[in-house]
């Protein structure tokens, strides 16, 4: 059984259906790239994941425990939400830094309120990411004196402070001036160099294309079409799929 | 003469500060219960609470003194010319009845705390609500429980965002407490008004308008402090 099993998940609001039946699977290790024009329910499939929304039909296992199942989703309580949604880290469109608290403290807050160790393990343990994040020079920073670019490496230092399973950004670059791009997505490469399990929806095609192990594509609620980089940008099977990758294509000609 | 009506506003503007600091320390937690009442997913609740503000923040505060320090004094005789003789209500009637000889104070205190109450809960409503949600699931996906996420997230945020409307807001308390004049409750207006009644004297009463300004003179000293305090983050 895979790392990450992900069955027949559906959700919808009201009576729109967002997600029609998604399922997938993702290895330890491997980085998924979620693609799809906006309203495609890429980001509604992440916000299901982490439990910010409940799937109203479908099961998410990861390493073998079942940690959401729709039957039961209302018998869940909080702590037991809690606790699985600990499995998933999450990283915003819009950073949501806490905006009182440095970066450093950021990072530390959640784990001191978990207490995941001594005072002194965790502020070791924040300084570490952050430097990983190439902001150690940063530390004692506020939000707002700090770039969107280094907002989001912060934002990603305090996901990865919890140890989560598996990571997903939530198109982590679309709210960055495009020169502050780049430093992100090169954070996020280094990342899946440390053998970290991800989940990214993004519009960067060629991003996706060179970090991504599995692409998928996702068009009104249903995968349309998954497979390797290659699969999905030199031959894709569906239409639906070849005419979006040449729409986006375009667009970054102009 | 001056010493004596400077030293008898004083006196008056003691009960001024009492009432000003009774409702404030009262007024700023009741007002963030009934904030939470408001905005309460339970729709009796919410229902109940947004009737009740209405109320108070429709009728004007000197009513509603008249109404605290008159009409429990009237259930009271009511209650006891009734004549219904079931021990439960009698006890209540007994105590009711000693309400009307309730304190002057004690009832400005009541109407102050209330009526505010219900004010700081809209600020406090308004501050909550403008917090953005991504800062409420930021804290979720963290694992953070929902008390954790108001107190260590949301909190200081909405204290930051409700600093102005609340530092008006408590200006208008300084200058509302000479309404107590109209039960009878001796503050500083008071005060001023019996040198006008006993010795033709009208300078005391302007005179009055000292006070007022050199409190709410501080208090805008204070805020501004504070405003500045909270200046290190953005939200």
């Amino acid at each position: 059984m895979a790392f990450l099993e992900v069955k027949n998940i559906k959700k919808s609001f009201g009576k729109t259906e967002v997600i029609r039946d998604i399922s997938f699977s993702l290895e330890k290790g491997e980085v998924l790239a979620i693609i799809g024009s906006s309203g495609s329910g890429k980001t509604t499939l992440l916000r299901c994941l982490n439990f910010l929304e409940t799937a109203n039909g479908g099961e998410i296992i990861v390493d073998g425990e079942t940690i959401f199942d729709a039957e039961r989703a209302k018998k869940y309580t909080d702590a037991e939400k809690r606790k699985a949604r600990l499995r998933f880290g999450l990283i915003f469109q819009q950073f949501n830094l806490f905006p009182q608290y440095t970066a450093l403290k950021n990072v530390m807050l959640a784990q001191e309120l978990l207490k995941t160790g001594t005072k002194q393990e965790i502020e070791a343990k924040s300084r570490d990411l952050l430097d990983m994040v190439g902001l150690s020079d940063r530390l004692n920073n506020y939000p707002c004196q700090l770039s969107g670019g280094q907002q989001q490496r912060v934002a990603i230092a305090r996901a990865l402070a919890l140890s989560p399973d598996i990571l997903c950004f939530d198109e982590p670059t679309s709210a960055l001036d495009p020169e502050l791009t780049g430093e992100v997505l090169k954070a996020i490469k280094a990342l899946k160099n440390s053998d970290r399990t991800m989940i990214i929806v993004t519009h960067e095609m060629n991003f996706a294309k060179h970090v991504a192990d599995k692409i998928i594509y996702m068009a009104d609620g249903i995968i349309e079409e998954m497979g390797t980089p290659e699969e999905i940008f030199e031959n894709p099977k569906s239409e639906k799929t070849a005419a979006f990758l040449q729409s986006s294509k375009e667009n970054d000609g102009v | 003469m001056f010493w004596t009506v400077t030293l008898s506003l004083l006196e008056g503007f003691v009960n001024t500060l009492k009432i000003f600091g009774m409702t404030l320390l009262v007024a700023l937690p009741l007002g963030l219960v009934l904030s939470f009442g408001s905005m309460s997913r339970f729709a009796p609740i919410r229902f109940i609470v947004k009737i009740f503000v209405w109320i108070i923040r429709g009728t004007p505060l000197m009513l509603q003194l008249f109404v605290i320090y008159y009409v429990p004094g009237l259930v009271g005789i009511w209650a006891q010319s009734a004549q219904i003789d079931i021990p439960v209500i009698n006890l209540l009637v007994e105590w009711l009845s000693t309400w009307t000889i309730m304190d002057r104070l004690a009832a400005a205190f009541i109407a102050f705390i209330i009526n505010y109450s219900c004010y700081f809960s809209e600020i406090y409503r308004g501050g909550i609500e403008s917090i953005p949600r991504g800062q409420y699931e930021a804290g979720q996906v963290l694992g953070m429980t929902k008390s954790q996420i108001f107190f260590k997230v949301v909190l200081l945020q909405v204290i930051k965002r409700i600093v102005p409307p609340m530092s008006n807001e408590i200006i208008t308390l300084v200058k509302d407490t000479a309404l107590v004049n109209t039960i009878s409750v001796y503050e500083v207006i008071w005060n001023a008004q019996r040198f006008t009644k006993t010795d033709g004297l009208l300078w005391p009463l302007f005179y009055t308008g000292v006070f007022y300004l050199a409190f709410n003179g501080l208090l805008t000293l204070l805020f501004g402090y504070i405003e500045k305090k909270m200046n290190y983050f953005r939200s």
